[in-house]
Parts: structure tokens; C-alpha cells; sequence
């Protein structure tokens, strides 16, 4: 409505000033309450914004002499600021997605130098990328941005169809494209981000998502002031002292931009322009303060931001510091630099890596085309030669394509976020520190991405309230959703349920059960890695967890069954029905307290024949052997006796009427019950040879259980017999004490 | 310079790169869309491609020495086409097969395609 109109109202310069109030509260009234209140499109508003800000900058500018309108300029984008401040209430903790909508007004301005500082800002919003890399000669920043200003905003007013995109008025390339139309993902040109220049530049609450208000410092403040981030990364990326008579001015800007770069990515070039180019300023010892800050711009305000720097880089950079800043340096300083992109994200072994290419490509390839390379302003002209079309993407662009992709690595908790990443990568790594401690060969260099990492920040977000509403306003943002459905869940209790779908409910049943008792484990698999980095206090909670999960789990798995004894083992084989029941055990094994363990191996090798029929799809048994094992290994005498008795299915007292044993015949002709009756059996010799006056030899059960499984293995042709994982070495002594020699060679045979 | 960009349908378009942005849409220019049988592969020229990002798999930047020296023999474009419509006959064959093995055990894999439009 009003904001398409206003900008092409040049002639009224008079009626401006009143009119814009006028227009300033249709505004208001549309953000509060009406389709502008929750703009999520940044872009749009940006957009939106930069047509509003350069009306009244322009009128500002072409009025300079009198300074009548810009008062009056001034004041109503002071009210209107201060209206804001007040609408909102409790803004203190608020939700950030929300206060981004409603701007809120710059703390007082140090006066002096930063007043002019914030004019150039606001001035160098209007740089366009070709003027500041070419045009520009090194002319200090300040006095060059304001004469130019007014020819440029004459021009972009005329153009209101190429808001975010203003016409180059010369062009990097002879035979560059013609200019093309706005599309969505371009980055703005000109200011998405006036987060320090409000009160001048920004006379309407406009919804920019990029900007935070200047009340946040708290939250990231706490973390590391952000003196210290500057500090830090100078010592370790400039090595450049720096006086710090100059650190207080700057202290405020840096922290505006660390704030604004604070933002999940909404960071543009015209950002880089602005620090840039001041950098480029007549202030020598400006220039590193602001590099970082413009470094620290691209990272989190977060203490995890060193990540981004492997080893220090300052061997690798010999050139003076601003270099690796980017393109548009280059025209503002001395030519004699070197261009160098921006590659201070990157790992170090990939900058350098990077960085010889580059080299390489420069020396031999003089003449070749660059697509997206921007090799620098000097082989330009012979780049026009060879492909008109190179160079279309500024190296800006390019950083800021790549900087918001970084942006989207910032993860809080990698492990969460990433967990097959980071353990592929540690596997890696731990397979090149082995190699490395077998050979000296040349360690291969594994460029790895290190992304920022941000702490975790735990806010409740209290939801916004607007003063002067009627009733409770509620505005749903990310941080705090609306709820949009009520789903409840009704169990259906119908006698009349068919069977089919009561099996159905079973399985299902099952299946949850096998769900939940996942992530339990997952949890548990997770608790030491926990336990490493909690702190002290919290480490016996955290055991405590650990243990009342493992519990869970374990109930889980057996079915709880608070009257009985649990005789029934039925909620058991559902869940080994399923193949990935059967997975969930082997894993859940080695949590489970030994009796618990033993209790499972029984169940299990109870019912066997039932397993190994219902295997025959999955053959997913075997990887039970392992834990199975495992378990084996601590088993007293009488549960392995017991063992050997579930398996192979005698009855307490031997009646050896029995022709056929189904049970240890099935047993045996299948893979993983051979191979556990073989563990089992050998597990039990262990123990008779270390313990010498052991009971197992007088023991009668268990002599006759070795006589049956003697004679049902020799009874068993060979064909039949399965393959089992491994053969312990052990049966034959084993079976020597039972058999004669003859069947102990027929046993030889068919092991 | 040149790139080679592998989309979600499987196809393979080499090109050079021109402008990118955050959701990875890319502008490539001269394209050529290449298409891989066995040991031979076919060149079909396209023009200007504008790819939108969410179709993009990966994007890698052509070696122009190695491109030369490659074990692949450069067949005519019918040549090509013909060969692939013969390997994707197969290929749904086989796929027809598989899907009614995990039938029979109750299992139904759900397919890459169907996967992306839940």
C-alpha cells in the first residue's frame, strides 16, 4: 500500500516530511496488527526497507544545506522508535523471531567520531560492488562516500524496478550481460542489515530478520564480551598489536556487527562493503580491530568460534592482514597487495591447499577462463577475451553464498546434529594415527570442514505482549509455535475385534515396544560419552540414569508382569520374532547384569527350535553369538548346565526312552544353534579343566546331558549337521571323557 | 572452470558454473548433458541450464587435464540413447523382481522416488 507508493514521490520534497509520518503510522498500524505483523520473507522487507531508507536518506542529502527536513526527518523516526520500545512489554527475555519484527532504537550514540562513522555507514549501504572495487582508489572511506552519494541515489531512484540490484554504471566486463532481473536469491546489494544506523536510516519498524536489537547483548555477552573475541582472534590469526586507544570506539561497532552477524545468516555483502570500507580508512591501526570484527561478524559471538582456525595462520600469511579480507580491499589500499580470497573459515590444510592452486592456476594458466574463480581485478582484461561470461558472481557474492552455508553448519550439539559425520571422521582419524605409528609415510592430508560450534543456548521464551491491545495478542513464531491440531489418541476396546486384527494390534504392540526399548539403549549407549564431559556433581545422576534405563530396557524385553513369576516368555519371543527385536538384544546384552543376561540366554535357548524356524527368512540369529558369548563367559556351572538342558530339551530326570530329541535335532541342524551349542558345551569343559575338584563330573545331569548330546551328534549324519561359526577347540577333550575312542573319532569327523 | 553437476533423476550435466547462490540453484552455461552407459557415454549439447537447488546431488570441478585422459569411449548420441533404453529395461526387471521377493516377506522397500514425495 503505502510503501510501493512512497518512493516515487520525488517532487514533493516539501510535503515529505508530514506526509511520511502519516505514512509511518499506516505502517505502524499494518505491523502490529494487520498482513505485515509476522513477515517471515526478509528478503521482501529488506527490499521494502532499503525503497523506504532511500527516500529519506536522499531527501536528507539533497537538503543537506538546510538542515530543516532532516530534523524533522529525524524526529518522527525517533517517536515512532520510542512508541515501539513502549508498545512491547517485557521485552527483556523475549523471543527473538518476534523482536526482530519490531526494531527497537540504537542506545545512545558515542558522539565525535562515531557519528561520522555511522553517517558513512549509512552511506556505504549505497556502494555498489563494482564502484568499491574498481573506481575507488585509496581515498579514505569518509570523504569519498558522501559526494558520491547523491548522483548515485538519483539514479537508483529512477530505477525503482532494480531496488536490490542497481545498474552498474560501468561494468567489470566489456561485454558483460546485460543487467538482469531481481531474482529472489541475490544478495542485496544494499543494506539488509541496518542494525546500527537505526534511528537514521530506518523512520518505519521494517521486519528484517537480520537485525537484533541492541537490548540482546545479555545472552551472548555472557558467553565472551565481545573485546575478548576480538582480542582473541587478534593474537592468533593477525599477530598484530594494536593500540587500544582506539578499541572503545570500536568496541560498540564490533558489537553491533558481532550481534547483527549473531543472526542465523541473514549476513550480505553489502555488510562486507560497509566493514570493508572502513577498513580502508585512513586509520592504519583501525584496520585490524575491524577485519576482526568483520572475521568475528562471520562466527558465532560463541566462545566455540576459535574451531574455525587450525593452526594459527600466520606462517601461511605472510601478507599483511587485511589481505585475506576480500577483493574490495584491494582497491582501497595500496595496489601493491595481493589479492587473496576470503579462506579463513576453512580448515587450514584446505586454505593452503586452496591457496596453491591458485598459485599454480596463475602461473600457468594466464589466459584461461575463470567461471566462478575470481582471479582478481588485474586479469580482468584478459579474461574479456577468452569468455565474456566469466566473472558473473562477484567474489562478494561468492563469500556470501558460502558464508551463509557455513552458517548452516553451526550446530550446537555436532553430535546430535551429525552423529555419522563425526564418527566416520574419528574412525578415519584413528586409522591414520595407527598407520602413523607403524610407518613414517607422508600423512595424507584429510581436509576436514571444522564448523563453528555454537553453544547451546537455553532460553525460554516467554511469548511477546503488546501494550495496548485488546485481549491477549498472540503471535506464533519458531520459538513458539501455535499449536495447530489436537490429536488424541483413542484405543479401541471392541470385543467384537477380529482376530486378524488383534494379531495385527499384537505385532504392533511389540514393534512400539521394540521402538521405545531402542532409544532407551541408544540413550545408554550414549552415556559415556556423557559422563566424559558433564562435571563432577552431575556425574553420579547421571550413573543413576544410566542404571534406572537400563532397568527399563530390560523390563522392556521380558514384559512386565507384576503378579507373576514371569513364566511366560511369550512378550519375549514376539519381540525375537522380529528381526530387529533380535538386533536389540545382541546390543541390550552386554548392558544387562549377568543374571539378567543368563535369564535372557535361557529364554532364548528354551525356545530355539521356535526362533530358528521363524529365522529362516531373516538369518539374523547369529549375530547373537557374540554377546551370547560374551555372556557365556561369566556363567557359573549350573546355569551352563541348565543351558545345556534348555538346548537340548531333556527332561529333569533322564528317561531315555526318547527316540528322536526334536528339539536338539533342530538345535543342531541350524547354524546358530550349533555354534551356541558348541559354546555352551565348551564353556563347560572350561570350567571342569580349571577347577579340578569341580562338581560337574559327579554331577549326573550333566554326564547324561553330554552322553545325549554325544549321541544325537553322532546319530546325525553329516549332511545334516550345520556349519557352525566356530568350533572350540576344546569338544574333543570334552567329549573324551564321555565316549570311547571309537565315536570319538566319528565325533572328530563330523566337527 | 568446467563443472559436472549429478541431479536427482540420475542425469549428469557438465557445464560452466556461473552463478550460485544459497539454496544451490545454479546458472551453467554451454551445457552438455552426458549420459553414461557402461563404458560409453554421449554428449547431448543443451544450451543455458538453470537448475534448482533442491535437484542437485552433487557439483564437482572438472579436472580439464584428467578430463582428456579417460577410459569412456565417446559414442553419437542415437548410439547412446539406444543403449540406455536397453539398460533401463533391464534395470525394471530386476526391480520387479526384488519387489516381489520382499513382498512374499512383507516387507516393501519403499522406492527413492516415492521416498522425496511423502
Amino acid at each position: 500500500q503505502s510503501l510501493e507508493d512512497c518512493p516515487l514521490d520525488e517532487d514533493e520534497d516539501a510535503f515529505q516530511a508530514l506526509g511520511e509520518e502519516d505514512e509511518d503510522i499506516d505502517q505502524f498500524n499494518d505491523d502490529t496488527f494487520g498482513a505485515g505483523a509476522v513477515d517471515d520473507d526478509w528478503q521482501e522487507a529488506h527490499e521494502r526497507l532499503a525503497e523506504l531508507e532511500d527516500k529519506p536518506v536522499a531527501n536528507r542529502e539533497q537538503d543537506g544545506p538546510s538542515g530543516e527536513d532532516s530534523d524533522l526527518l529525524g524526529e518522527p523516526e525517533d517517536t515512532l522508535a520510542e512508541r515501539l520500545t513502549r508498545l512491547v512489554i517485557d521485552s527483556e527475555l523475549e523471543d527473538p523471531a518476534i523482536m526482530q519484527a519490531v526494531q527497537t532504537k540504537v542506545p545512545a550514540q558515542p558522539g565525535g567520531l562515531n557519528s561520522s562513522i555511522w553517517h558513512s555507514l549509512a552511506v556505504l549501504r549505497r556502494i555498489r560492488g563494482p564502484l568499491l572495487t574498481q573506481e575507488m582508489p585509496s581515498v579514505s572511506v569518509l570523504d569519498y562516500a558522501l559526494p558520491q552519494r547523491p548522483p548515485q541515489t538519483r539514479e537508483e531512484e529512477r530505477d525503482p524496478s532494480e531496488r536490490a540490484l542497481p545498474r552498474r554504471s560501468s561494468s567489470p566486463v566489456i561485454g558483460s550481460p546485460p543487467v538482469r532481473a531481481v531474482p529472489i536469491g541475490t544478495p542485496p546489494k544494499q543494506a539488509a542489515v541496518p542494525n546500527f544506523n537505526q534511528q537514521i536510516l530506518c523512520p518505519k519498524p521494517v521486519h528484517i530478520r537480520a537485525t537484533m536489537p541492541q537490548r540482546y547483548p545479555a545472552p551472548y555477552g555472557e558467553r565472551m564480551s565481545p573485546n575478548q573475541l576480538c582480542n582473541v582472534p587478534n593474537s592468533s590469526l593477525l599477530g598484530h598489536p594494536f593500540p587500544h586507544s582506539v578499541s572503545p570506539v570500536l568496541t560498540h561497532l564490533q558489537r553491533a556487527q558481532l550481534l547483527g552477524g549473531a543472526q542465523a545468516g541473514r549476513m550480505s555483502p553489502s555488510q562486507f562493503a560497509r566493514v570493508s570500507g572502513l577498513v580502508g580508512s585512513p586509520l592504519p591501526s583501525v584496520n585490524p580491530k575491524l577485519l576482526q570484527g568483520r572475521v568475528g561478524q562471520m562466527m558465532s559471538p560463541a566462545s566455540g568460534f576459535r574451531a574455525f582456525f587450525g593452526a594459527p595462520p600466520a606462517p601461511s600469511q605472510p601478507q599483511p592482514p587485511p589481505g585475506p579480507a576480500g577483493s574490495h580491499l584491494q582497491s582501497l589500499r595500496p595496489q601493491s597487495q595481493m589479492f587473496r580470497p576470503d579462506t579463513t573459515h576453512l580448515h587450514p590444510q584446505h586454505r593452503r591447499l586452496l591457496h596453491q592452486r591458485q598459485q599454480q592456476n596463475r602461473n600457468q594458466h594466464r589466459s584461461l577462463n575463470g567461471s566462478v574463480g575470481d582471479r582478481g581485478g588485474h586479469r580482468s582484461n584478459q579474461q574479456e577475451r577468452k569468455d565474456p561470461y566469466a566473472n558473473l558472481m562477484l567474489q562478494r557474492e561468492k563469500d556470501w553464498v558460502s558464508k551463509i552455508q557455513m552458517m548452516q553448519l553451526q550446530s550446537t550439539d555436532p553430535y546430535l546434529d551429525d552423529y555419522y559425520y563425526q564418527n566416520y571422521f574419528q574412525k578415519l582419524e584413528k586409522l591414520a594415527a595407527a598407520e602413523e605409528v607403524h610407518g613414517d609415510g607422508p600423512k595424507k592430508e584429510r581436509t576436514k570442514l571444522i564448523t563453528p560450534q555454537v553453544a547451546k543456548l537455553e532460553h525460554t521464551y516467554k511469548p511477546v505482549q503488546f501494550e495496548g491491545s485488546l485481549g491477549k495478542l498472540t503471535v506464533s513464531s519458531v520459538n513458539n509455535p501455535r499449536k495447530m491440531i489436537d490429536a488424541v489418541v483413542t484405543s479401541r476396546s471392541e470385543d467384537d475385534e477380529t482376530k486378524e486384527k488383534q494379531v495385527r494390534d499384537k505385532r504392533r504392540q511389540t514393534l512400539v515396544t521394540i521402538e521405545k526399548t531402542y532409544s532407551l539403549l541408544l540413550d545408554v549407549e550414549d552415556y559415556e560419552r556423557r559422563y566424559l564431559l558433564s562435571l563432577e556433581g552431575e556425574r553420579p545422576a547421571l550413573m543413576g540414569e544410566r542404571k534406572q534405563k537400563i532397568c527399563d530396557m530390560y523390563d522392556n524385553l521380558r514384559g512386565k508382569a507384576p503378579g507373576q513369576d514371569r513364566p511366560s516368555d511369550d512378550h519375549f519371543m514376539q519381540i525375537m520374532c522380529i528381526r530387529k527385536g533380535k538386533r536389540l538384544v545382541a546390543r541390550i546384552l552386554p548392558f544387562l547384569s549377568p543374571e539378567q543376561a543368563a535369564d535372557v540366554l535361557m529364554a532364548t535357548a528354551r525356545n530355539l527350535p521356535f526362533l530358528i524356524k521363524k529365522d529362516a527368512q531373516d538369518e539374523v540369529l547369529p549375530c547373537l553369538l557374540r554377546p551370547f558369548s560374551h555372556v557365556l563367559y561369566h556363567l557359573p556351572l549350573g546355569t551352563v548346565t541348565s543351558l545345556v538342558q534348555q538346548l537340548t530339551n531333556l527332561p529333569q530326570s533322564a528317561t531315555a526312552s526318547a527316540p528322536t530329541n526334536l528339539h536338539l535335532t533342530a538345535v543342531l541342524q541350524n547354524k546358530f544353534g550349533l555354534s551356541l551349542l558348541y559354546l555352551v558345551l565348551s564353556r563347560g569343559e572350561e570350567l571342569q579343566s580349571s577347577d579340578a575338584n569341580t562338581e560337574l563330573m559327579q554331577d549326573n545331569q550333566w554326564t547324561e546331558l553330554m552322553l545325549m548330546a554325544t549321541r544325537e551328534l553322532l546319530r546325525i549324519p553329516q549332511a545334516a549337521l550345520a556349519k557352525p561359526v566356530s568350533t572350540p577347540s576344546n569338544l574333543i577333550s570334552l567329549f573324551s571323557r564321555y565316549v570311547d575312542q571309537q565315536k570319538l573319532n566319528l565325533l572328530e569327523t563330523k566337527l | 572452470e568446467k563443472h559436472l553437476v549429478l541431479l536427482r533423476d540420475g542425469r549428469t550435466l557438465i557445464g560452466y558454473l556461473r552463478s550460485i547462490d544459497q539454496f544451490a540453484n545454479l546458472v551453467l552455461h554451454q551445457t552438455v548433458e552426458r549420459i553414461h552407459v557402461g563404458k560409453k557415454y554421449g554428449d547431448i549439447p543443451r544450451g543455458i541450464f538453470v537448475v534448482r537447488g533442491e535437484n542437485v546431488v552433487l557439483l564437482g570441478e572438472i579436472d580439464l587435464e584428467k578430463e582428456s585422459d579417460t577410459p569412456l569411449q565417446q559414442v553419437s548420441i542415437e548410439e547412446i540413447l539406444e543403449e540406455q533404453r536397453v539398460e533401463q529395461q533391464a534395470k525394471q526387471e530386476s526391480e520387479k523382481l526384488k519387489v516381489q521377493a520382499l513382498k512374499e516377506r512383507g516387507l516393501a522397500v519403499p522406492r527413492a522416488d516415492t521416498l522425496d514425495e511423502y
